[in-house]
């Protein structure tokens, strides 16, 4: 099923630009929740604040999380991301497992191997966080799709740790990290069971920092044995590098061409006008769809979102990255609202997309 | 629509694009372990920022990526993969370029891939282990992504004929773009670069097998690219750089035009081709290119006008006489140099007032390096054995003086004993004295009825290299005397040493008597070695007699680690260890699956079949014998099988008489082989042109024929008896010696061999401190003797009728592909010792050459060798084994010995 589904998808971005959603984290700000509306009655008695932890949402506030897909797909998104950005047991560890640094001690491979990895509480937890996430989005996907009778898409969203396997962290010991590429990989591939078994249609590995974490979920799903498609996005700064491995683009390519990924692209820490050359560059090397979902500018405190741009900059944007020829798919990361997506929606539609370029 | 060129990509942080415009794809190899010394010495010294900046000099000198490897025995290879990889990360210019994770063993490839955040290549996987392992090797390579050396090899080895390569790497790619689906631009083929001018011929092909394998893989299987070890191809010129670099640079050349992408390749290495003078160009390529036969010669002719600078290194060689005492002395053990031993000695003493500070001082300090050197095999024996004449001369400088100083030393200390506790005797006192100012003192003995004594000499010079106190009796030592000198001189260790079979008996006996003696229970190690003696064997018949430490020493290079743990504090956990490696020998030899043996008579039954109805046996031109009294040792010389020769100073290889090379792995071996046979060679002309050997020798002919396994020599009243081949076998006979001969009207051969001087000239020497001098004597004597046997076999069999003169080369006469056999008494056809003395009397070998046997029937001298002539073309060398009962009884019967006798001669050949 799902091969056809790749078909699906790749035709269907041959023909036009596909639309991705917008900001979940920055969106679910201006529902204003309080630290008791993340928390529950579930977790009222957690020892760590929970109110940053967007993921548990989809538990304690699914209704927010509903609302949020259901807006974005109305304003023209094909594909929405779970809420699933920190679905993984490691980085959930950061809500529910006691940092040993209180304690005197540090983050290595032992304490992640038998405080969080076999931690069976966090395991299910997890499971559940990624399944309900799947059914939330799934559940709106259906419903608006059935509306105006388009088909609408569920990628699972996998995102970054808040470990690196190439970060230096202990400067008198270079060689040393806090946790294990088997690690990495286990704990991933842990979310990417959840995710396939509650059937989301697409693997997102998005938002790469380090491109060695990256390389771990993408064996993690190749060890996995899916059909599903995958996207690629990574996060790089103004010198078009990996915000940690500093892997530059046309580098991240040749390092993930094998994936044979749906679409490669840039997402998050850049605005449009910052991110454009590096698209270009990935452009030029990928024999695949491009993607791009650039955040709203850059961070403004005085702005309602918390970003520079409204919708009509990132429409301006986004038409002139589709006339010339860069986009397959195009969406937007931190303060991207619903208002953000229906103009982004509205910039794409009739442009013809970027044609792949022929292995020869 | 746009194209992108399907090209191979790789990437550090960096990507790197093999574009058509590079033409070359450098492969920096001074990260690797196996081709770097400077690196591996770095990287087991734990010294990783050095490390580092080796792999960062190579960025900087343009490597586009660098091959990583650790695959050594005393490093964790998957631990310093993953580890030297972390560290590359923290450092953003080394971790710009793709890295080639390089390793044999697939662990520590896959551990690598676990730290490359970019695209990187494997080097690499193969065939070797079959098509299901290769698959599911490949399959996790494109997991992870990385590129992927294959190497041509499959489940019959290495692909060297240019059909082989093609084949092989065809098959591979089939399996890896077919079956795995991997991107063809992506594999990378290693169709071996292997070593031309070897002076074999089958090599000569080598460099254009590669070259034309490179042209048809790049037409033939799309995509893929071709890569290569490229100083492979110059390793018969090492020690010779120009003509190295010429043949790198017009290799590649070459090979690059023929579509060859990348190699690994040291750049420092590399001459650039337009460079290279014409004449050695057109050499070179001649060799490569194997114009014509004549073209490995002319390089080599070539080669000595490109070999060394001569006149800069005599001004070098000085130099060091410029340093400070100490540092002279070190120079001179390590480069085994005496010419300025005594007046460094002399100005040493001057320095450090006493002899024994100069021993302990700077001399210890020299031989401490040349000890660790030669442990970590950067030293040859043939080195250490020069530093070891050098110190021996140094000490015999200070001797006098010493021998006054200890006397001293311990009068004062035996007197001062004295006054402290009065029970004391003057005598005892003296004994515990001395002792308290030995080192670790060893005797070494080679046991009664054995004369062989090379290998003994060589553990003696390693030991004394590292300090013991060694104490060599020599040669057919009787047990009361090895006994009585270990009471007299306080030994700490035994050591025993021998050759032949009869030996190990001996052996025993001696373990039996140290043990009545009492020194199993004082705990006073006995050492086993030489060429019969096995650490089974040690484990399951001499250990049980003794009940101190008892332990096996394989070769020289052992004698140290052991001796050393046996007087150190790690003791008792060696002679544990050992103790239970005895143990598993034991069970294993008792739990063990005996072979399955046929009764004698079944064995008879399954004997070679020859249809002796329609053979004519041929008839020698003469009968009786004929005795040479002094054969000429410059004839002989060109008999000479050199190989050996080096396996004498544990050098392993091959020796190549055409291009007089070791083929052998190790460069530096090869290296120390090529000085080692200079000297011999000088040393064989002294022999030869002073006449300092004496070759007496005597071979005969006699009327004989086979009755069952006897064979009878009726106008001799002689017969010689053979043993026969009890094992169950199926589709081969039984063999015996005596199925060679026709039951009727056929004839028997037997000679004598021996090399008189050699034994009396090494003692000579030996008094003289000219130890490496010594052994080299008795091993060309060693030599000599084979070669006059080799010699003599040939003029036997032209004399027999089955050979024309000059119908075989040299090389075939080694290999010998000649018809016929010359099995000795004592060797895997016939090892019964006993029956020598039947042959010596046959031929009054003892009266007509000197050769005697001993009680053990070793003979004497050393350097000798005896043996029976057969001639049917059928007639080959086997091995007897599972020696049953039934058949020892017959044979006790027919040798008129009782059976006790027959199992005490024969005994490691019974299986029951």
């Amino acid at each position: 099923m799902t091969t056809k589904l790749n078909e699906e998808l790749k035709s269907a971005l041959s023909e036009r630009i596909l639309v991705l959603d917008g900001a979940m984290g920055t969106t679910i700000r201006g529902y204003e929740l309080s630290e008791g509306d993340a928390r529950g009655d579930r977790f009222r008695d957690n020892h760590e604040d929970l109110l940053n932890n967007g993921d548990i949402l989809s538990i304690t506030r699914p209704d927010v999380i509903a609302d949020i897909h259901k807006r974005f797909y109305e304003a023209g998104s094909d594909i929405c991301e779970t809420n699933t950005f920190s679905g993984t047991v490691l980085a959930q560890s950061e809500f529910f497992v006691e940092d040993p640094r209180k304690t005197g001690g540090r983050k290595d491979p032992e304490f992640f191997e038998n405080q969080v990895l076999n931690n069976r509480e966090l395991q299910d937890l997890v499971h559940e966080l990624n399944i309900k996430s799947v059914q939330l989005a799934k559940t709106q996907a259906d419903r608006v799709a059935q509306n105006d009778g388009r088909k609408r898409y569920v990628a699972g969203a996998i995102g970054p740790l808040t470990v690196s396997l190439t970060n230096v962290v202990d400067p008198n010991d270079t060689s040393f990290r806090p946790v294990t590429f088997d690690q990495v990989k286990q704990t991933y591939r842990h979310q990417v069971d959840a995710l396939l078994e509650a059937d989301c249609d697409i693997l997102m590995v998005e938002t790469i920092f380090d491109s060695l974490n990256a390389k771990a979920a993408l064996v993690a799903i190749k060890e996995s044995e899916t059909n599903a498609p995958v996207i690629i996005s990574a996060a790089v700064g103004r010198g078009g590098e990996t915000m940690i491995s500093a892997q530059k683009v046309e580098a991240l390519w040749n390092t993930f061409a094998h994936v044979d990924p749906l679409a490669i692209g840039l997402n998050c820490s850049l605005g449009p006008d910052l991110m454009e050359p590096f698209l270009r560059d990935l452009g030029k090397a990928a024999t695949t769809h491009i993607s791009c979902y650039p955040n709203a500018g850059l961070p403004n405190p005085l702005a309602p979102t918390g970003f520079d741009l409204e919708p009509h900059h990132m429409h301006d944007y986004i038409a002139a990255f589709a006339e010339a020829g860069l986009l397959n798919l195009a969406g937007g990361c931190c303060g991207n609202t619903p208002e953000h997506i229906a103009a982004i929606a509205k910039s794409v539609q009739g442009k013809v997309p970027r044609q792949i370029p022929v292995l020869a | 629509m746009s194209t992108i060129p399907r090209l191979l990509r790789l990437s550090g942080t960096e990507a790197y694009n093999h574009t058509p415009d590079k033409n070359f794809l450098m492969i920096g190899e001074r990260t690797n372990v196996a081709g770097s010394p400077r690196f591996r010495k770095l990287i087991k010294e734990d010294k990783l920022e050095d490390a580092l900046e080796v792999a960062r000099q190579q960025v900087e000198n343009g490597a586009n990526v660098i091959d990583i490897c650790f695959d050594d025995g005393l490093i964790d290879g998957k631990v310093m993969m993953a580890k030297f990889l972390d560290l590359i990360q923290a450092e953003p210019d080394i971790q710009a370029v793709p890295i080639m994770v390089d390793s044999s063993k697939w662990e520590i490839i896959e551990e690598g891939l676990k730290h490359l955040q970019g695209k990187g290549i494997v080097n690499s996987i193969s065939l070797k282990e079959g098509e299901e392992s290769f698959k599911a090797n490949a399959r996790h390579i494109l997991n992870y992504g990385a590129a992927v050396v294959v190497m041509a090899f499959d489940e019959q080895g290495q692909a060297a004929t240019y059909e082989d390569k093609c084949r092989i790497c065809q098959r591979a790619y089939d399996i890896l773009v077919d079956e795995v689906g991997f991107p063809p631009q992506d594999i990378i083929f290693d169709p071996n670069i292997l070593t031309v001018a070897t002076g074999i011929e089958e090599h000569n092909n080598y460099a254009l097998d590669f070259i034309n394998a490179t042209r048809w893989i790049k037409e033939n299987l799309p995509f893929a690219k071709v890569s290569g070890g490229v100083s492979n191809i110059s390793f018969s010129f090492r020690g010779n750089n120009p003509v190295r670099e010429a043949m790198h640079s017009a290799f590649l050349y070459h090979a690059a035009r023929a579509g060859m992408d990348m190699g690994i390749v040291n750049a420092g290495m590399l001459e650039v081709y337009d460079e290279i003078p014409k004449h050695l160009l057109k050499a070179v390529e001649d060799v490569l290119l194997n114009k014509d036969d004549g073209a490995t010669e002319r390089l080599l002719d070539l080669a000595e006008e490109f070999k060394g600078q001569g006149a800069k290194q005599l001004v070098e060689d000085l130099a060091w006489r410029e340093h400070p005492v100490e540092k002279r002395l070190e120079h001179s053990l390590l480069k085994g140099i005496d010419k300025f031993i005594d007046q460094d000695t002399e100005e040493a003493l001057a320095k450090y007032e006493k002899p024994l500070s100069v021993i302990e001082g700077p001399l210890m300090d020299g031989m401490g390096i040349v000890g660790d050197l030669f442990g970590a095999g950067k030293m040859f024996l043939p080195q250490v054995v020069k530093s070891a004449r050098v110190m021996k001369k140094s000490v015999a400088w200070l001797e006098p003086l010493m021998e006054k100083e200890r006397e001293e030393k311990i009068v004062a200390l035996a007197s001062s004993m004295c006054s402290e506790d009065p029970a004391l005797s003057n005598e005892e006192a003296r004994i515990i004295a001395t002792r308290s100012f030995s080192n670790g003192k060893v005797i070494m003995a080679t046991v009664k009825g054995d004369v062989h004594d090379i290998g003994k000499n060589i553990v003696g010079v390693v030991l004394t290299c590292n300090g013991f106190d060694v104490v060599d009796m020599g040669v057919m030592v009787p047990c009361d005397k090895i006994l009585d000198a270990v009471d007299e001189h306080n030994a700490d260790i035994i050591g025993l040493s021998g050759l032949i079979t009869p030996s190990l008996d001996e052996m025993i006996t001696v373990a039996k008597e140290a043990e009545k003696r009492g020194f199993g229970k004082k705990g006073i190690p006995i050492l086993i070695g030489g060429a019969t003696t096995s650490a089974a064997h040690t484990a399951i018949k001499i250990a049980e007699h003794y009940s101190g430490p008892l332990v096996h020493v394989l070769d020289a290079s052992r004698s140290v680690p052991v001796t050393t743990a046996l007087l150190s504090e790690d003791r008792e956990k060696f002679i544990a260890t050992n103790e239970e490696n005895h143990q598993k020998a034991r069970e294993k030899f008792a739990g063990g699956k005996k072979k399955e043996a046929l009764s004698i008579e079944q064995a008879r039954a399954n004997k070679v079949v020859i249809d002796w109805a329609n053979y004519t046996p041929p008839v020698p031109e003469f009968t009786g014998t004929r005795t040479i009294k002094s054969q000429s040792l410059r004839e002989l010389s060109n008999y000479i099988d050199w190989t050996p020769f080096f396996h004498t100073w544990e050098l392993r290889g091959v020796w190549d008489s055409e291009t007089e090379t070791l083929k052998t792995r190790n460069k530096e071996g090869a290296k120390v082989a090529r000085e080692l046979y200079t000297e011999a060679k000088e040393l064989l002309e002294k022999i030869i042109s002073e006449k300092r050997f004496i070759a007496s020798g005597i071979y005969g002919f006699f009327p004989a024929h086979s009755n069952g396994d006897d064979i009878i020599l009726p106008a001799h009243d002689t017969t010689f008896h053979t043993l026969r081949q009890q094992n169950k076998k199926s589709g081969k006979p039984n063999y015996a010696l005596s199925d060679y001969l026709a039951p009727e009207r056929d004839h028997l051969g037997g000679f004598v061999v021996g090399i008189h001087g050699a034994d009396e000239w090494a003692a000579e020497l030996r008094e003289q401190n000219n130890i490496d001098e010594a052994l080299m004597i008795q091993a060309l004597a060693d030599r000599f003797a084979e070669a006059f046997a080799e010699l003599l076999h040939h003029r036997a069999r032209i004399a027999w009728g089955i050979e024309r003169p000059g119908q075989f080369t040299k090389s075939e006469l080694i290999h010998e592909k000649y018809q016929g056999i010359r099995p000795a008494p004592g060797y895997p056809s016939q090892p019964d010792h006993t029956e020598k003395p039947v042959l010596f009397s046959l031929l009054s070998a003892e009266a007509e050459t000197g050769v005697e046997l001993t009680e053990s029937c070793a003979m004497h001298p050393g350097s000798a060798v005896c043996g029976l002539y057969f001639s049917h073309p059928d007639s080959h060398y086997f091995m007897i084994d599972n020696l049953q009962k039934d058949q020892m009884e017959d044979y006790a019967k027919r040798k008129d010995m009782t059976l006790e006798e027959v199992e005490k001669w024969l005994g490691p050949w019974l299986g029951y």
